[in-house]
């Protein structure tokens, strides 16, 4: 009898363990990849091609960083990449705000089957159209500018633009916007002078999201562009492979460089991402 | 001069009819006060004035023009909401000075303006902070000044004072009857509120199921309601309604066509055993300078409500009698409505 009594043993609960566990190993697979290419860039051609990736480098070279830099090639990626993803973020930003605020406050009939058609957009799969849309730049003949890059970035920013503001804008209270509406605001003046104001936290996360994706898309400039100097900074790091070698050490500098950018605009919005709505809106 | 008008107005969310023909006219300078039921169409009412909201049919005419399609800042028309509705961001200068700005006045005209605002309003040493950093009572005083600093024609309080505590909502009351006074603008106040009705209010409007059941002055509205519906809205506690035969109207002379009887808690009177009706006490509410006790007698379904000085000794369970003052007794027919006042 007594042996077939279970113990009140205190019990081992193995979740907390094994998700920490999960996470460790996640974390460092994640982050293995940037290590190498940290190590790499460090290191010179004959370095890299003697001994094995992971080593550490007997000197710190930054010799890749000099010649990735120095190369007027970059210069011209990272301008190009620059031309693309400031006007396609705001652009892409700007439609987004303008179609959630009227998803939000001011409704039509059947607005509501709009939105799901335009939030359906962020589901289809970019390969589906690449073909008709290389035709119809080919045809307008934007190809091998940036111009069709711009446009179809923006145009696929549009609903998780769209999708986030309108969300956001929902919860600012419509009492402000009849407030103001009341003081003689024309509802862009409700946007701009009280709504926008309001929603400096997913202003910013769209900010972060949509620069970093553009940023560092690699399939739109490939296909829309075609000489060296229209090409984009990540298909830079790939094209500086060069004709002689594999310059991994350039390369991997040029791709510490080139992150940069999003790491930045990172770091600049995310003091707006806590803001916001603590403000006390409304009530007392 | 800003007469306010409304004309068979209706409203229709979808097919649901909620605002079913007003009529009304409100003077110039006029106090008016709606209460009714909540969902009665009071706040869709004065929404349909401001112009927040679109109307069905009929029309909103406002010293004599008709604005039923005018765009709402067109009309001079002011709202105070229930939520204050202060912009954040804003500090409360910003704030009181958001519809000068947007006219694009000169900075320092707004700023003298707002000065002035905030000094009637004792707002002028908060005029740096932001909302957030306001109470209650403050930040009801920013949104009067941000109405008031624009000179309206009209304003529209939709329950301004329903967010405060008890002791800030009266003195808010009287806050808000001084600026009326000074004024003399036309206002529409909304509330639950029957001291607020009654006390601040030129005349009261009573709304059931977006229909106008009696307009009148307070007094009026008390003493004379047009039915039964004004006569157990108006007045708290409420009136008791009594059916003709029971023994508390007994002796009294029956109107012809009378179905009930109404009669006020402060016009019963208790009286010796065998004087009058007979009852239980069933609870006592003790208010201070009154007590309100609940009756339970034999012939009547209800408990009957009645008003007796603050310092009586009525416990519940004591049995007691009671009468009512007989000029006192209001009778309404089968629809409702009141029949030929029974008192000079
Ligand atoms: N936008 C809307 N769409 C549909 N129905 C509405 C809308 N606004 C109000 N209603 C309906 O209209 C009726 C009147 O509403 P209203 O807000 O005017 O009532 P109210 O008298 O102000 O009530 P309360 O005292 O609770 O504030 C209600 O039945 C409400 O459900
Ligand atoms: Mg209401």
């Amino acid at each position: 009898m007594a042996e077939s009594t279970p113990m009140p043993a205190r019990r081992f609960d193995p979740w907390p363990a094994t998700i920490f566990v999960m996470l460790a190993v996640l974390a460092v697979l994640f982050l293995l990849p940037t290590a190498g290419v940290v190590l790499s860039s460090l290191k010179t051609t004959h370095d890299i091609s003697m001994g094995d990736l992971w080593s550490l480098p007997a000197t710190l070279y930054l010799g890749n960083f000099r010649e990735a830099l120095s190369n007027p090639s970059v210069h011209r990626y990272l301008l190009n990449t620059l031309l693309v993803t400031l006007p396609a973020t705001t652009g892409s930003i700007t439609l987004g705000v303008l179609a959630g605020y009227v998803f939000a406050k001011l409704p039509f009939r059947g607005s509501n089957a709009l939105f799901l058609v335009l939030v359906a957009g962020m589901f289809f799969p970019p390969q589906a159209i690449l073909v008709p849309l290389f035709r119809m730049f080919n045809a307008v003949g934007l190809i091998d500018t940036l111009w069709p890059v711009i446009v179809v970035h923006t145009a696929l920013g549009i609903p998780i633009c769209t999708l986030l503001m309108r969300n956001f804008f929902a919860t600012v209270p419509n009492a402000l916007r009849e407030a103001a509406i009341m003081e003689g605001a024309s509802e862009w003046q409700v946007l701009t002078r009280v709504v926008l104001p309001l929603s400096l936290p997913a202003l910013a996360v769209l900010a972060v999201l949509q620069f970093t994706w553009i940023w560092n898309d690699f399939l739109w400039p490939l296909i829309f562009t075609k000489s060296d100097d229209k090409r984009t900074i990540m298909i830079g790091i790939v094209n500086l492979k060069g004709q002689y070698s594999v310059a991994w050490g350039v390369q991997g500098a040029l791709s510490l460089v080139a992150s940069l950018p999003t790491l930045a605009v990172f770091l600049f919005f995310q003091r707006y991402f806590i803001k916001g709505m603590t403000m006390g809106a409304v009530k007392g | 001069m800003a007469e306010l008008t409304l004309d068979r107005l209706r409203k229709s969310f979808g097919s649901q009819e909620v605002i079913k023909g007003l009529d009304l006219t409100i003077a110039d300078g006029e106090f008016v006060v709606f209460v009714g039921p909540s969902g009665c169409g009071k706040s869709t009412t004065l929404r349909m004035i401001a112009g927040l909201e679109d109307v069905t049919s009929g029309a909103v005419r406002l010293a004599g023009q008709d604005v039923t399609r005018t765009r709402p800042a067109g009309r001079g028309i002011a709202m105070v909401f229930q939520s204050y509705a202060l912009f954040p961001h804003l500090s409360v200068a910003d704030n009181i000075g958001f519809g000068l700005s947007l006219q694009r006045l000169p900075r320092a005209e707004i700023a003298a303006r707002v000065r002035a605002v905030a000094e009637t309003l004792q707002l002028g040493p908060l005029l740096e902070r932001f909302p957030r950093e306001l109470s209650g009572g403050q930040r009801q005083r920013v949104a009067i000044g941000r109405s008031i600093i624009r000179d309206p024609r009209v304003f529209l309080f939709d329950e301004p004072l329903s967010n405060l505590d008890a002791a800030l909502r009266v003195q808010m009351r009287l806050e808000i009857a001084r600026l009326h006074r000074r004024l003399r603008a036309t206002m529409i106040y909304v509330t639950h509120d029957q001291v607020e009705a009654m006390t601040l209010a030129d005349r009261i409007v009573v709304f059931n199921e977006g229909r106008i059941e009696q307009v009148g002055s307070p007094m009026a509205l008390y003493e004379r309601p047009a039915n039964r519906f004004v006569a157990g809205f108006i007045g708290a506690p409420a009136m008791n309604f009594l059916a003709p035969g029971c023994a508390l109207l007994a002796g009294l002379a029956v109107p012809a066509g009378a179905r009930e009887a109404g009669i006020r808690p402060e016009h019963l009177a208790l009286v010796a055993p065998g004087d009058g009706a007979g009852g239980s006490v069933e609870l006592i509410e003790r208010l201070g300078p009154e007590t309100f006790a609940h009756l339970r007698l034999p012939d009547l379904p209800d408990t009957v409500t009645l008003r007796l000085p603050g310092d009586s000794g009525v416990e519940p369970g004591t049995a007691v009698a009671l009468r009512a003052l007989p000029d006192r007794v209001q009778w309404f027919d089968a629809a409702g409505r009141a029949l030929a006042a029974t008192r000079g």
